[in-house]
């Protein structure tokens, strides 16, 4: 038999553009997320309150919360049809570090499911009456806070992959870690007029970003092949 | 010294050092839990500031302080779990997590009564301190989640062996992240009050006390539920079944 000689890189790349290809072929599993973030959302000024100026008050955590819960259902599926037809244990198989596949696949499913809610979010500000002058720092540390959710979120889906009802274990476990993100994300948004504080939180997201990035696909594989055997 | 570590991990071993503990543990823990209990709750005197609301804060502090370490113990068994394969550490942390969580309600609740007299709130999202031990909480819940989730009993030790880890961190994070929350939101919170340099000796020395005998009693509940999980894993070795007929 011949080896493989694939690089670490092509596998990397192979299995990014084989998760992209699959998102693309089931258009509703990208729309999804993203419905569901903008009904959250809709919710919260139905079940709150019309007022414009209290709206614009708690707008930034109305984002904030619904873009994590969109993240939170959205990452169910990140390795639930893998792990059925099987393609998962061919990844664990694979000769490649498991970190870069896990990577790979992180990064592939964020940009389907959590790249439109970021991209969405300035319409939704809109109608939040979200206070004009925040919008860029809005967009911002949306763009670096859901990949981190999704990063953590991955945790929790590998460990919890392949259990019956694991929906709601996949909350309990993944909600509470994501509020160092939701408190320097809102904590930015208010901080728009002041630079320095905004640069230092902007900087903790984005140590926030890196850390993860390097760390938690570590965790994501350990927890992958506890949960596959 | 591998020796050692080796001996440690066996169940047997354990169950019988641990038989020959337990009563010189859980007398210390009497005697600690009664001297402390009667000393803070009928005998120390009121501070002037607070009156006799630091009757609670005795308990509150020594509690508050053993659930610390919680998340600690569980990642170091967890650690042993994921790399030793010892069942023994996988035992200790299983139990730990619902203990843990006791510790961390009782922490909650303690602190709120105290709350409610010296802050006239029982609830106070400006502490940095009580919302990060919510948090502790919900992330202790979760791991007792995750246990009962997962029905291999082989798997579940690994899996929340790696959340205890990954939690343990996470702690930390969320511990300094909702402090710098609050630095923002209200420098002036409450929680210079309670600071208690108003407190003569005796109370940090009933605290002392105290704190000795919430330890004990944590080390006593561990080993009581470990040689639990003990007799019932290894139900079907010799050695027990000798034990039990």
């Amino acid at each position: 038999m011949k080896a493989d000689e694939s690089s670490t890189y092509q596998a990397f790349v192979g299995t990014l553009k084989r998760d992209l290809l699959i998102a693309f072929k089931r258009k509703n599993e990208i729309a999804n997320p993203f419905i569901f973030f903008l009904i959250v959302a809709a919710l919260f000024p139905i079940g709150i309150t019309p007022d414009p100026v209290r709206l614009a008050e708690i707008a930034a955590g109305v984002l904030w919360i619904s873009a994590l819960l969109a993240s939170l259902l959205a990452m169910d599926n990140l390795y639930s049809a893998d792990f059925e037809d099987g393609s998962l244990e061919q990844l664990l198989l694979s000769h490649h570090p498991l970190y870069f596949l896990v990577l790979a696949k992180n990064i592939g499913h964020w940009l389907v499911s959590g790249l439109p809610v970021v991209l969405i979010s300035p319409l939704i500000a809109y109608m939040l009456n979200f206070p004009r002058e925040s919008y860029m720092v809005l967009f911002i540390t949306l763009l670096m806070g859901t990949p981190i959710l999704s990063l953590l979120g991955s945790i929790g889906v590998a460990l919890t992959v392949g259990l019956g009802g694991r929906g709601l274990v996949l909350a309990v476990i993944t909600l509470p870690m994501s509020v160092p993100v939701l408190i320097t994300g809102t904590l930015a948004i208010q901080e728009t007029g002041n630079s320095a504080p905004l640069v230092g939180y902007l900087a903790i997201l984005g140590a926030m970003l890196v850390g993860s990035l390097s760390l938690a696909p570590l965790a994501s594989a350990v927890a992958l092949r506890i949960s596959v055997n | 010294m591998w020796l050692w570590f080796a001996k440690l991990g066996s169940p047997r071993w354990f169950y019988e050092v641990s038989g020959r503990w337990l009563p010189w543990l859980s007398g210390a823990m009497l005697l600690f839990m009664s001297v402390g209990a009667v000393w803070a709750l009928l005998f120390l005197p009121p501070d002037y500031q607070q009156s006799f609301t630091t009757r609670i804060l005795v308990v509150h502090v020594a509690v508050a302080g053993t659930s610390l370490a919680f998340f600690p113990l569980m990642a170091v068994a967890g650690t042993i779990t994921l790399v030793w394969k010892m069942k023994l550490a996988d035992m200790v942390a299983k139990n730990a997590a619902p203990l843990g969580a006791w510790f961390s309600l009782v922490t909650l609740a303690t602190g709120s009564l105290w709350g409610s007299v010296m802050w006239g709130t029982w609830w106070e999202w400006t502490d940095a301190r009580l919302v990060s031990m919510l948090f502790q909480f919900f992330l202790l819940l979760s791991v007792i989640a995750l246990r009962s989730a997962i029905e291999d009993s082989e798997k579940a030790a690994k899996a929340c062996a790696l959340l205890s880890i990954v939690g343990c961190i996470n702690t930390v994070i969320i511990k300094y992240s909702v402090e710098w929350w609050n630095v923002l939101h209200q420098p002036s919170s409450p929680i210079n009050m309670s600071n208690d340099s108003a407190n003569g000796p005796e109370f940090w020395l009933v605290t002392g006390v105290m704190i000795v005998a919430v330890y004990l009693f944590l080390t006593v509940s561990l080993i009581l539920t470990t040689r639990n999980e003990i007799l019932e894993r290894e139900r079907r070795s010799r050695w027990v079944k000798d034990i039990i007929s």
